[in-house]
């Protein structure tokens, strides 16, 4: 048996899979296999993965257009491994990653999800002084859903009885089990977390080191900074019901770590005045951002003021800002 | 030859589920061939009981902390005496909700675990979960589904037409997830619906408020005619947040009443019973749970074969206790 999987979701990513599969492929761990889904892609993608199939671990699994939470599910459910871990076909693994995860899962077995922290990486693949860099241990359920550990969807693996705890199988699709909830189209990565975090006594762990190469992506449209809004919104409605004492008692902070992570979104995309209603959000909603990361949020709440009243976008200042705070930070 | 005596301990003050499992014990004819059941009615800090003349011993207390050391000094006092402790309380769900150590809530369980000769799980989700979780050894772990008298139950008549009187039984606390079934029944139109709670607990004036000027939904306080209120039922509820089993679901399948469930910890063995999963734990998903029992988009009330199941529970607790029993008895016969 495979001791670890790792899914790569991809959609329209012939450019940047090859880049993927190759960071995969030099892994120090060797006892794995890689399930790529091409989830309907129209660029080529398949064309892109064909010469790595003569790798034996490597595998392609087709489908019609899920979104991402379709096409990870599609990939646990044709894998194997022990542990289960994603990687986008936008990102990288750096070389050790999967060693470190496999010896972590097996060092903890309370431990269901083991993540690490990540370097961006711009639009050309190009590592950027940005990273993210999360709490490794003492991560409950209010941390994740607050601060959001685990980042992004290409840091994370999963024990296979951790997955097991969390499929269903909806009533339309029988023999399709879900373990993200395909109904979202973004939110989907926080929401499995969290439904983890609220439902089952699996806990999650980091391992230290920035192993994840994490793309930014270039369409910073401020138009999608309202759009996640709204699904982050639809996932805490989801998800509220389940523990409303525990909702009552960390909501407030979650939302104005959001509404500042969104102002920073939208700094990025050069819209001063929504990123400034956003810090305005933030602000009257929670003192905990303030209490907790005060730099962060006044060094956001400025950029976003600035660009608003003089159309400097300050995102130079804020990533040499940014360095320099203590761990436990995340977001972009 | 003397007939064995067998103590059951208890905790439970409350007419819930745990009390009529061990009425079961002494009340059903296969289990009373094998040894007479006393059923002793204990203080949950003080493990204090005379097993003098006993043969075995088999807890259904709720283990904490606080207990470790009377339960520890139960163990020294009868050191050859066969326990076996049957698992009511704890699950994942309920670890996930409301335990903030887990390496601290594990080591208890695994520390009151190791005190006895055998632990009962009283469903497979609950077994596996211990298993996963190394609470104890496998050789020492089986599980049983508990059981009451389901015979009153199977007695009534399936119910006529449309599914339009729904239920929630059991106590009115957090757990049973009866404030979210109360808010779903609320956003699902139909003014021939009609939502029946029953049962008391310090949940009941928050569940009223939810409820406020909704006429269709009405509350009935706790029966002691369990058989009787179902008969007043189409369909039974259970949005439970953890629940170890839920006999609730057990006794309306048997009546052939249709059973929603939230998949969590023992409801996942309802689900095999013939019990209609529900996705999660949203308003939404269970406002278009009840909305399709109501249109029948569930199949048909009470039919086919689904309820066999659990009218089986009954005597699949008598086998798997019978057989149990018989072995720790005779494990103690070959040692004295």
């Amino acid at each position: 048996m495979t001791k670890a999987s790792v899914i790569v979701p991809a959609f329209n990513s012939a450019r940047t899979v090859a880049d993927t599969l190759r960071s995969l492929q030099v892994q120090s761990f060797r006892d794995f296999e890689v399930v790529v889904v091409n989830d309907g892609s129209t660029d080529g993608t398949a064309a892109a993965v064909a010469p790595f199939l003569t790798d034996p671990r490597i595998r392609m699994v087709e489908q019609p257009n899920r979104g991402l939470a379709g096409a990870r599910n599609t990939g646990i459910l044709h894998s194997a491994g022990d542990y289960v871990g994603f990687c986008d076909a936008d990102d990288q693994w750096k070389p050790g990653k999967l060693d470190a995860h496999v010896r972590h899962l097996d060092a903890r077995p309370g431990v269901g999800a083991s993540y690490s922290g990540s370097v961006f990486m711009d639009d050309a693949g190009q590592p950027m002084r940005l990273k993210q860099s999360p709490r490794l241990r003492d991560v409950d359920a209010a941390h994740i859903l607050t601060r959001n550990p685990v980042g992004n969807g290409s840091s994370v693996m999963l024990r296979r009885e951790a997955i097991g705890a969390l499929s269903y199988a909806p009533r339309d699709k029988p023999g399709r089990p879900w373990v993200f909830d395909e109904t979202f189209r973004q939110s989907e990565d926080i929401e499995c977390w969290l439904r983890l975090a609220l439902t089952t006594d699996w806990s999650f762990e980091g391992v230290p080191g920035h192993l994840t190469l994490y793309r930014v992506a270039g369409d910073g449209l401020s138009a999608n900074v309202w759009r996640q809004l709204k699904s982050w919104e639809r996932m805490i409605d989801k998800l509220r019901p389940l523990n409303p004492e525990f909702f009552a008692r960390h909501e407030a902070a979650a939302r104005a770590y959001q509404y500042r992570y969104l102002a920073r979104r939208a700094v990025s995309a050069g819209d001063g005045v929504t990123a400034s209603e956003l810090m305005g959000m933030a602000l009257t909603t929670s003192r905990r951002p303030m209490r907790h990361e005060p730099l962060r949020t006044l060094t956001t709440y400025a950029a976003a003021k600035l660009l608003e009243h003089t159309g400097i976008k300050p995102m130079g200042l804020i990533s040499g800002l940014r360095l320099k705070t203590r761990p436990g930070n995340t977001g972009t | 030859m003397r007939k064995p005596v067998i103590l059951h301990l208890t905790d439970d003050t409350t007419p819930g589920g745990v009390m009529r499992v061990t009425e079961f014990f002494t009340r059903s004819a296969a289990l009373s061939d094998i040894a007479t059941h006393k059923v002793v009615r204990l203080n949950r800090r003080r493990w204090d009981v005379d097993a003098r003349g006993a043969d075995l011993l088999v807890s259904h207390m709720t283990m904490n902390w606080r207990n470790f050391p009377s339960r520890t000094r139960l163990r020294a006092q009868y050191p050859d005496l066969p326990m076996i402790h049957a698992e009511h309380s704890y699950t994942q769900g309920f670890v996930a909700q409301r335990v903030f150590n887990r390496n601290r809530f594990f080591a208890m369980l695994r520390s009151g675990y190791s005190l006895f000769d055998h632990v009962v799980a009283v469903s497979r989700t609950q077994r596996d979960w211990m298993k996963a979780r190394n609470l104890v050894s496998g050789a020492r772990l089986s599980a049983i589904q508990s059981a009451v008298d389901l015979s009153a139950f199977a007695a009534l008549p399936r119910p006529q037409g449309a599914t339009r009187t729904f239920g929630l039984i059991g106590r009115l606390e957090s757990q049973k997830g009866f404030d979210i079934a109360i808010r779903a029944f609320r956003a699902t139109p139909g003014n021939e619906l009609k939502l029946q709670v029953w049962g008391e607990g310090p949940q009941r004036a928050r569940l009223e408020a939810l409820a406020a000027h909704d006429p269709r939904i009405s509350f009935h306080g706790h029966s002691d005619t369990p058989a009787r209120l179902m008969s007043g039922l189409d369909a039974v509820l259970m949005p439970s947040r953890w629940e170890a089993f839920g006999l609730v679901a057990c006794e309306a399948l048997a009546a052939r009443r249709k059973v929603l469930v939230a998949r969590v910890d023992g409801l996942n063995d309802q689900v095999e019973n013939g019990a209609t999963p529900v996705r999660d734990h949203s308003v939404s998903a269970w406002s278009n749970a009840i909305t399709r029992a109501a249109q029948n988009l569930d199949g048909a009330p009470g039919s086919g074969q689904q309820n066999e199941s659990a009218l089986k529970v009954g005597s699949r607790f008598e086998q798997g206790w019978s057989r149990l029993l018989r072995r720790q008895l005779a494990a103690e016969a070959s040692v004295s």
